[in-house]
């Protein structure tokens, strides 16, 4: 058994990388490198006391931001996956139905998000409720499109012959799906998670932005840069980019635990 | 069965796409056309009418800067400092999700009541609350630029006022013409719509006083209600805006009354403007002084510069992507509270434009 040891490539690397920048940074070397000033990009230290002195509201917005992901991206990935099933079941029309499908994730964030909180105004007379219902929706409809696409593959691309073998036994297509496809589906599932969890999480802060009710880490950014409070949006700007780098950490971590599991197998 | 499901995806995507088009076209017929003004809340009313869309819930008002009147109005009344977020068109409110809208008095207002292409023909079924006659006005629209461009272009900047101001005194008296001259130079907004804001935006500038006077009074309470309901989440920046005088946000010295000849030396001849939105007649002076050659006069070459971006006029200002800019005296505040270095050089608009309408 070979034992995990910290790489250099893989981790030492890029951290010292992170450190590099951050020194570099706080030092204001890279105001100078950029050409820009402490107001327009504020010290980390001035970020970081930012967030200390306001972890309330800060973690108050961020709980709002992450449960919108968190809902639309379950929902969308659930939906997306039951849609992929649908197109292999009916490969026929299968296929050109989900490249109409992914024609949906090309129309841009911000020209649907303003469009759905119109359409789900009738959803209920309490705003933070339709507000909420309007983000969600439009968290789930691209979260399904990236995970409808990225199962398909994984549900009807199957090594050579396994299929021929399987129907050698005799085996029913209801067999052949469950005991072939759907095992075969399940390491796209992270690779469409790949794309649809910081899709869900960035889709999330741009719907907040055109949300009647105003809440959430991506509000409190366009909030803040418009009356120029810089700082402030700094630190929701690093707040966001947090619960992007732990929801990817928790997908990798997931990831491996699953392929640990099938090589016990 | 699925094939359905995606001709269903594909047509709400349609759907999506039309309505996202029509969004300021959406007309509702109430009653026939009318250019009656809308009547003013009186005193006793406005209690009512702000507990009765306070209690529901549905106030809105644009946020991102705008909402400090609206929170200073509220709090005089001992409501609850809450609102819903308004889109830039007037459709919650016709769809009744918002009750107690906000309004700038020469364009939303204007869409409201009127019938004109983007209108939704309110007549006079609506009626509103106007900030002045409750005591919560905040000064808006003033010419800006940077301390520092001040004290090295002080020729430049005075030279700047003085056309500007002479743009606006013309375009106050004349407002139809100035309507005319901002639609010809790429109006956002129709040509009926853009007449009816030119007349609007004359009775803010008032020409009683001389154009671009600053009113200590009415600065002073804007600053007051700036301290009391700006929220800033930076520490230093709260203990900034706190300590903020009138004198840290405007000087009368780059301001001449037009009543009296004058000529300058522009240290800087090619000088530009941002102005806050999309070109429009609420920037009316501008326009004017450039097509009437205003600008000619006192030797500047000016670029007017659209705004409407989420790069604001202050930022754009600050790090000198442009010369001077056109914003509200509490966006300067809460600016100047971040650190940045803005100068107020000229006060266009005597009184706040902001409304709150309602139906009757």
């Amino acid at each position: 058994m070979k034992k995990t040891k910290i790489s250099f490539s893989g981790v030492l690397l890029p951290l010292a990388f992170g450190a590099l920048v951050l020194i570099i940074w706080q030092t204001e070397l890279l105001h100078k490198i950029i050409g820009t000033n402490t107001f327009t990009l504020p010290l980390p230290t001035t970020i970081i006391r930012i967030i200390g002195e306001n972890l309330d509201s800060i973690s108050a917005n961020a709980f709002d931001t992450i449960e919108v992901a968190l809902i639309g991206l379950v929902l969308g990935s659930i939906i997306g996956y039951l849609i992929s099933i649908l197109a292999a079941i009916f490969p026929k029309w299968g296929s050109g139905g989900l490249k109409v499908i992914a024609l949906l994730s090309a129309i841009p964030i911000i020209a649907l998000a303003p469009v759905i909180t119109n359409l789900t105004k009738d959803f209920s007379t309490i705003a933070p409720e339709r507000s909420m219902f309007a983000k969600i929706v439009l968290v789930t409809l691209l979260s399904a499109v990236s995970m409808s696409v990225g199962v398909y593959r994984g549900l009807t691309d199957l090594k050579p012959f396994s299929e021929d073998l399987l129907q050698t036994y005799a085996a029913t297509k209801f067999d052949i799906f469950i005991k072939l496809r759907l095992p075969n589906s399940v390491s796209y599932i992270f690779t469409a998670l790949r794309v649809s969890i910081p899709t869900a999480i960035i889709s999330t802060l741009i719907a907040e932005y055109f949300a009647e009710y105003i809440t959430g880490v991506g509000r409190q950014i366009r909030e803040n840069i418009i009356t120029s409070q810089y700082s402030t949006a700094w630190a929701y700007i690093t707040v966001a980019c947090a619960i992007g780098i732990i929801a990817y950490m928790f997908l990798v971590l997931a990831e491996r635990l699953y392929k640990k599991k099938k090589h016990k197998i | 069965m699925l094939k359905k499901i995606t001709a269903m995806i594909v047509a709400m995507g349609l759907v999506m796409s039309v309505s996202a088009c029509g969004n300021t076209q959406v007309q509702t017929p109430t009653t026939p056309a009318s250019d009656a003004a809308p009547a003013v809340a009186t005193p006793t009313d406005t209690k009512s009418i702000l507990e009765k869309y306070a209690g529901a819930g549905t106030i809105g008002n644009w946020g991102l800067g705008n909402e400090y009147e609206l929170y200073a109005l509220l709090a005089k009344y001992n409501l609850p400092l809450d609102f819903l977020s308004q889109d830039f068109t007037m459709d919650g409110f016709d769809d009744n999700s918002i009750g107690l809208a906000s309004a700038m008095t020469y364009n939303e207002l204007g869409l409201v009541k009127n019938s004109y292409d983007g209108g939704y023909n309110y007549g006079d079924t609506v009626a509103y609350i106007d900030m002045n006659d409750e005591g919560v006005a905040m000064l808006e629209d003033n010419l800006f630029t940077t301390k520092t461009f001040a004290e090295a272009n002080p020729e430049t900047v005075k030279a700047f006022v003085y056309a500007s101001m002479k743009g606006w005194k013309y375009a106050s008296e004349n407002p139809a013409e100035a309507a005319e001259i901002v639609y010809n130079n790429g109006s956002s907004v129709s040509k009926e719509h853009q007449l009816y804001m030119a007349e609007e935006v004359a009775k803010l500038v008032d020409l009683s006083v001389p154009v671009g006077t600053m009113n200590d009074t009415a600065m002073q309470q804007t600053l007051d209600i700036a301290k009391q309901y700006v929220k800033l989440d930076d520490s230093a920046a709260a203990t900034k805006l706190a300590a903020l005088t009138l004198d840290d946000i405007r000087s009368q010295a780059y301001w001449t009354d037009i009543a009296n000849a004058a000529t300058f030396t522009p240290e800087k001849t090619d000088v530009s403007v941002q102005l806050k939105w999309l070109p429009q007649a609420q920037f009316m002076g501008y326009f004017v002084a450039k097509d009437k050659g205003f600008y000619d006069e006192v030797g500047l070459n000016v670029t007017i510069v659209s705004g409407g971006g989420d790069i604001s006029e202050t930022t754009a200002v600050s790090n000198g992507t442009v010369d001077f800019g056109v914003t509200w005296v509490s966006n300067l505040i809460t600016s100047n509270a971040a650190g940045m270095e803005l100068l107020e050089v000229a006060q266009v608009y005597q009184k706040s434009g902001l409304v709150l309408v309602y139906k009757k």
